[in-house]
């Protein structure tokens, strides 16, 4: 028998860089140490539907590396009046669901289960320049076959691109969530990241791929979505507990890209 | 652009201008509107028209805002107007070509919300003169004496919401909820053929991304143009089947309404991307500028939907 708490101290055991208690986001969001684990489900996203099917294939420790309630500070206060946090904590209060969220000291680990995750999901791990420089340099290709060639990789349906689809590329920096490496390095032909704010940001913006390519320059951007760029690496999260974890099952269950894109 | 009626053309009384300048204005005017407009230009400066903006845009002028003047000199004289979403180096070559040199964007022009014509140092792995791109917009602009001006935080409080207004006239949808033009009724219809037809009639390419059952019946759709928090969709997406939104964070509204539909609320969420879902606003910002603009010629270019998909 293990509980929760036990899982989260062998955790931060294991972790190999200080365990930070400043953290907001890395905290317990449903459910206590006590809670006994019968199982263990690493995820991206704590959504209603992966609950549901962690819950039905008996894991009930979630290990998601972003939020539950919809908010990055999981803010309660703001969620409590609708309807749907009701069912959802109803949910995991039935199912003796607990939540711990481990985010930022998943970044600060190295290596970085995420850019692992990704590198290998995409098919780029051969290419890595030097271990955790998460730069990439493939053979020759273009920015529409190289665009084309992740959709594939990743089975992402409403993956975005920007740029001259014909301009040609090999020199690629990854990026994962919300952290989109800068675009305009002159030594970098194609970011590949998840998720970008459109514009109005502190510097980087797909406008400046846009006025790139209007100029002639191979630049290219390929956005593959918040949920699919920091999934895969929940997977290496579950591998690796499983080292220090015999007692439960421990597995990537995937929330999934949410969108579809019409034809 | 339409053509000038005869009105426009002619407010520049025979009085202003010497016989010989009236040929010239009235002959070129019928084949380069803006070019024809240069003739007058004396009368409307680029800090008359940000004056008149501001005057008229009906919300009081913010001391802390992104709007103002990015590029360009105050005391020149405008030759014709351009409103955009964004004022992408193409859109300014467009601009430039039809003889337009006062830009309105609704988002930066230079990368940032800053919006500074630089780069700062140290980012980017290189030096911030060697930013060929920087380099080359702001050369564009500084070679073509082309003003450009944001209005984006007071444009959105105007009453009713312009981009939302103009999404729903785009989609023609008339039945606005309470006279509310966020929410409207509209005739039942699927939400895989909403979301085609939103995707035809807001010009969008890849930009577009749907969360919801394809087959829903959707009738009442809430309008979210530009960027919204959470706070926006905990509020509109009970009350509507449908919304159609800008962008939002991935982390919140997304995953708010991906739970929505796992609940069986029979919601959905059709994000367009922010740069597009305010270019049908900046198109009738064009419109309104020529009602308190009538010296020059006031057009709207489209920047287009940045995003692709492969096929």
């Amino acid at each position: 028998m293990i509980t929760a708490g036990e899982v989260i101290e062998r955790i931060k055991k294991n972790l190999g860089v200080p365990w930070r208690d400043t953290t907001y986001r890395d905290t317990f969001k449903f459910g206590g140490p006590e809670t006994v684990v019968t199982g263990i489900a690493t995820t991206v996203f704590c959504s209603f539907d992966l609950v549901r099917r962690a819950s039905a294939a008996g894991l009930n420790m979630i290990i998601p590396h972003e939020a539950t309630y919809w908010s990055d500070r999981d803010d309660v206060a703001m969620v409590s009046g609708d309807a749907l946090y009701k069912t959802k904590v109803d949910f995991m209060r039935e199912r003796n669901i607990v939540v711990f969220r481990i985010h930022d000291h998943m970044h600060a680990q190295r290596p970085d289960f995420t850019y692992v995750g990704l590198a290998r999901e995409l098919g780029l791990t051969q290419y890595e320049t030097a271990p955790g420089s998460h730069r990439f340099v493939v053979p020759d290709t273009t920015l529409g076959a190289l665009a084309a060639q992740m959709t594939k990789q990743s089975g992402a349906r409403a993956l975005r691109v920007v740029g001259d689809p014909n301009a040609k590329v090999s020199r690629i920096q990854l990026g994962v969530g919300y952290a989109s490496p800068p675009i305009h390095n002159a030594e970098v032909d194609v970011v590949v990241s998840g998720e970008q704010q459109e514009a109005d940001g502190g510097l980087d913006s797909p406008a400046y791929v846009l006025d790139a390519a209007t100029l002639g320059m191979a630049k290219g951007w390929i956005m593959l979505g918040h949920a699919i760029s920091e999934e895969p690496g929940m997977h290496e999260m579950a591998q690796w507990i499983k080292g220090f974890v015999p007692e439960v099952p421990v597995q990537l269950v995937r929330a999934g890209e949410p969108f579809w894109a019409p034809k | 652009m339409a053509a000038c009626t005869t009105e426009e053309v002619a407010r520049p009384t025979m009085s202003t201008l010497s016989r010989r300048e009236f040929t010239v204005f009235a002959t070129s005017a019928a084949v380069a509107p803006f070019a024809a407009r240069r003739l007058s230009a004396a009368s409307i400066s680029v800090q008359d028209a940000i004056d008149r903006i501001k005057k008229q845009i009906g919300v009081e002028w913010k001391s802390e805002t992104v709007d103002g003047l990015k590029a360009g000199d105050p005391a020149m004289a405008v030759t014709g107007i351009v409103t955009t979403s964004i004022a992408t180096l193409a859109v300014l070559q467009q601009a430039v070509k039809a003889g337009a040199n006062l830009v309105v964007t609704a988002h930066p022009t230079f990368y940032s919300r800053g919006d500074a014509r630089t780069p700062p140092a140290g980012r980017g792995g290189g030096a911030a003169a060697s930013d060929a791109v920087f380099t080359a917009k702001d050369a564009f602009v500084t070679k073509n004496n082309v003003a450009i001006f944001r209005v984006s935080d007071h444009w959105r409080l105007r009453q009713p919401n312009p981009a939302a207004q103009s999404i729903a006239t785009a989609m023609g949808w008339t039945k606005a909820s309470n006279n509310d033009v966020t929410r409207f009724e509209i005739p039942a219809v699927s939400l895989d053929a909403l979301a085609s037809d939103v995707k035809k009639r807001l010009n969008v390419r890849g930009g577009i991304r749907i969360i919801g059952d394809p087959q829903l019946r959707v009738q009442r759709v809430g309008l979210l143009p530009g960027s919204t928090p959470l706070a926006a969709a905990l509020k509109l997406l009970p009350e509507v089947d449908a919304i159609v939104a800008g962008e939002v964070r991935e982390w919140e509204s997304v995953e708010y309404a991906r739970d929505q539909v796992t609940e069986k609320q029979k919601k959905a969420l059709i994000l367009v991307g922010r740069i597009v879902s305010e270019e049908a606003g900046m198109a009738a910002c064009a419109t309104w500028l020529k009602t308190f603009v009538p010296e020059v010629a006031v057009r709207h270019i489209a920047a287009g939907d940045p995003y692709w998909r492969p096929a």
